[in-house]
């Protein structure tokens, strides 16, 4: 009877480390793929860059075909915006301006569709002020979830732009605010401008640097409001990946994590967030050496990462004073509205 | 033998006609030249065997074939002397198409500006008195009419005064932050010298033509100093120049359409003084300005603190835009700009006054060639001339050098509400916080 009992357990234990290794091979599978394309420019793709990021932690049970359907279906109706909308824009690079428009458009404007001579009203993405750091389940940080219930948050809803402006053949260079990611284009008429698509308006700089938590150093070293080009993004990709295993295993020896963090960084040296993730990674396994000299040799070294990061700019910006500045955009749109940018704001 | 000399007779005889050959070039010389205007008469070569069968009719074919190839051949010729001709016209056109701006350097006074701009050349760019080369900048608009001595006295007598001051204040003169802030007192308040009853007001902002548009000497050291009045542009220069005397550490700073001073105490903290108000400003003061992109600091071209070399630069700005705008655009704005911007790659002024001087140089060769560069249906019309593709390429590239380092331009409106906000309540209360945190490094470094 003990014997039975005993292999049944045996069998249950063993099938448990299987699922935890499955699980764990997901992340190095998704570590790989986004390696990869650091070391192979060709093999690029916001897309599958993302979703594989999503499927590790949704333990390969995200349902591709279903997101490629709806993909698909956006980048088609960008397409008929493209065909049948006039764009008030006369400079050369037209063609690129009006992909964003209609991707812009896409994520913040209500569109009717005609269907079989129906009109159907087609919903745009709205913000989810529910768990925007994503604390309660990582899951509300996703575009799947996105894609889903058409609500995200400052991490999702710029992604899928990216994603979307990358189906339709051109590209959007992601940039960093504290706590924040939001869109920058580069066009011949405006030069860089920003776009915002938690409110879907179309700020100037100086909204960002009055969040109070930009120092100047920030901004001229690159920290925040740096255009980022696709490495970088990637590099943004990898921190969600080791952020993910973090809230999937969280007593991890930090291996893993670190893995990532360097990888990042080595791609992205002012990326405040792998900066402090390696920073606090590292604190949690020095914590845990007994020997004195080695721990003070180790946390000297540690201090100095920490030095470094408020060197180059970085501030903390506690979560609440975060909501407070995103809504800021909206109550004094006025003052930081982009007003040269009347070609596709809404009246 | 017979047989052979029989069989040749033939070829002999054969040889004996002449038979009409096709043209050679040396022939159609010939015929060109007699001929022209009246292709029709042309000699006909006797024909040695119409004496003995009169004109064949095969030969008077011929004859004409001949002469309808010739006639075309002529015409050929002709076409092509016309076509030579015309581009030899078209390249005397060209060449009188002036493809650099007129040199200005007979007008009268510019030598002063090619005088200071040599002595500007042979200067140390780690060390170099600010005063001298401020005073020779503004001297050769002035056409060397100001006294130097006389400016030496001022700025030496305002030196001593200031230093006199802070004994009588018992300020460390060796402490950098005391220095510093004595000037910044000397700049915003009434100061009078116990010892010998010397009085001092301090230096108005003056709003009247602040950016010299009018009056190129508004934005003048000297202008400040005759009528403690001044602008963005004099009140910083006169601050290090006093700076310099007193040998205190201070840096000049940008900001879009404006200048201000920056420096630092013992701790490495940075502080900024806005002269024209008289008040320390925070950082986030001059980033809500709104005109301020994130590229620009980036690429350091705003609210970073000058170094000696990269200052000598503005200065040769300020030379250039002196000459300007007292004389227009040649090749030595251009010389001055690539100057600055060997000492200041990123020195978003010199890089403007270079894509100017492009832009006004390619309108230049435009109007020669009869194009309004406005107007892009007509801009297509150069593009059979390298030379203005060329200059349009690089009146582009410039421009767009100026766009990429993050400039964008501020509307003078702008300007003027941005400085004006200055004096909004919570301005004030900022600029206070700041004065009396500052207040407090100076009494620490008096214990010090």
């Amino acid at each position: 009877m003990r014997k039975s009992i005993f292999t049944v357990l045996l069998i249950l234990f063993s099938k448990f480390c299987a699922t935890a290794q499955n699980q764990e091979k997901l992340f190095e599978q998704s570590y790989a793929l986004l390696n990869n394309m650091l070391v192979d420019e060709n093999s690029y793709s916001f897309k599958k860059a993302v979703f594989s990021v999503e499927n590790a932690y949704l333990d390969d049970k995200l349902d591709t075909l279903n997101i490629n359907k709806q993909l698909n279906f956006l980048t088609n109706l960008s397409n008929s915006l493209i065909k049948d909308r006039f764009l008030a824009y006369l400079e050369k690079d037209k063609p690129t301006v009006n992909k964003w428009a209609s991707v812009y458009q896409i994520m913040c404007d209500t569109i009717p569709i005609n269907y079989n001579d129906k009109i159907y009203q087609y919903s745009p993405f709205g913000y989810d002020f529910n768990d925007v750091f994503g604390h309660t389940t990582r899951e509300n940080l996703f575009v799947s979830k996105l894609l889903e219930t058409h609500k995200g948050n400052c991490h999702s809803l710029p992604y899928l732009y990216k994603i979307l402006c990358e189906e339709l053949g051109t590209t959007a260079n992601l940039a960093l605010a504290p706590n924040h990611v939001y869109i920058k284009h580069n066009s011949i008429k405006d030069g860089w401008y920003n776009t915002e698509l938690t409110s879907g308006i179309f700020p100037i700089d100086a909204w960002v640097m009055a969040s109070g938590y930009v120092h100047l150093d920030a901004i001229s070293n690159g920290v925040y409001m740096k255009a980022l080009n696709n490495r970088e993004s990637i590099a943004l990709v990898l921190i969600d990946l080791a952020d993910n295993y973090n809230a999937k295993f969280p007593n991890n020896d930090g291996t893993f994590v670190l893995k990532c963090c360097e990888t990042a960084i080595k791609e992205y040296p002012q990326f405040a967030s792998a900066l402090i993730l390696k920073a606090e990674t590292r604190f949690k396994q020095i914590k845990k050496i007994e020997n004195e000299t080695i721990f003070n040799q180790q946390f000297k070294e540690l201090e100095k990462q920490y030095a470094h990061i408020h060197e180059i700019g970085y501030r903390n910006m506690p979560e609440n004073m975060y909501l407070e500045w995103l809504i800021s955009l909206k109550t004094e749109r006025n003052k930081y509205e982009n007003k040269k940018l009347n070609t596709f704001s809404k009246k | 033998m017979k047989t052979i000399f029989f069989l040749l007779i033939p070829i002999f005889t054969f040889s004996q006609v002449k038979m009409p050959t096709t043209p050679q070039p040396t022939q159609f010389q010939h015929y060109g030249n007699q001929g022209l205007g009246n292709p029709n008469n042309i000699n006909v070569v006797p024909n040695p065997m119409n004496i003995l069968n009169g004109t064949d009719e095969i030969q008077k074919k011929q004859q004409l074939q001949n002469q309808q190839i010739i006639r075309e051949v002529e015409q050929n010729e002709k076409q092509r002397i016309e076509t030579l001709n015309q581009i030899k016209r078209d390249i005397n056109e060209i060449d009188q198409t002036n493809y650099n701006l007129p040199s200005l350097a007979n007008g009268k006074g510019t030598e002063y500006y090619r005088n200071v701009y040599d002595k500007m050349l042979t200067l140390n760019v780690e060390n170099y008195s600010v005063k001298d080369v401020n005073f020779e900048i503004e001297n050769a608009y002035l056409e060397n009419a100001q006294d130097k001595l006389e400016f030496d006295k001022i700025i030496k007598n305002s030196g001593d005064f200031i230093i006199a001051k802070m004994k009588e204040l018992k300020y460390d003169t060796e402490s950098n932050v005391a220095k510093n802030y004595m000037l910044f007192q000397f700049f915003s308040e009434n100061l009078n010298l116990k010892a010998n009853g010397l009085k001092h007001t301090p230096f108005k902002y003056d709003f009247v033509d602040y950016m010299g548009q009018k009056d190129w000497s508004k934005m003048f050291v000297s202008k400040l100093l005759k009528t403690k009045t001044g602008q963005c542009h004099s009140m910083p220069l006169l601050y290090l120049i006093l700076a310099e005397q007193i040998q205190a550490e201070a840096f000049l700073s940008f900001s879009p359409s404006h200048s201000f001073i920056k420096f630092k105490d013992k701790n490495g903290k940075w502080y900024n003084i806005e002269l024209t108000n008289g008040m320390f400003t925070a950082s986030s003061f001059m980033i809500n300005s709104g005109y301020i992109k994130a590229e620009a600091l980036q690429n350091h071209i705003y609210l970073q603190n000058l170094s000696k070399q990269e200052l000598l630069s503005a200065f040769y700005v300020d030379l250039a835009n002196g000459y300007i705008h007292k004389f227009g655009y040649d090749d030595f704005v251009e010389k001055i700009a690539n100057k600055a911007l060997e000492l200041y790659p990123k020195n978003v002024n010199a890089q403007m006054i270079k894509a100017n001087y492009s832009g006004v140089r390619f309108e230049f060769v435009a109007k020669q060639l009869g194009i309004n560069p406005m107007d892009n249906k007509q801009l297509q019309t150069i593009k059979d001339n390298p030379n203005a593709i060329a200059l349009l390429q690089q009146a582009n590239e410039e421009g767009k050098k100026v766009e990429q380092l993050g400039f964008t331009f501020m509307p003078q409106e702008a300007y003027e509400s941005w400085l004006g906000s200055l004096k909004e309540a919570k301005r004030k209360q900022e600029n206070e916080t700041l004065n009396l945190q500052f207040k407090a490094t100076v009494k620490k470094t008096l214990k010090n």
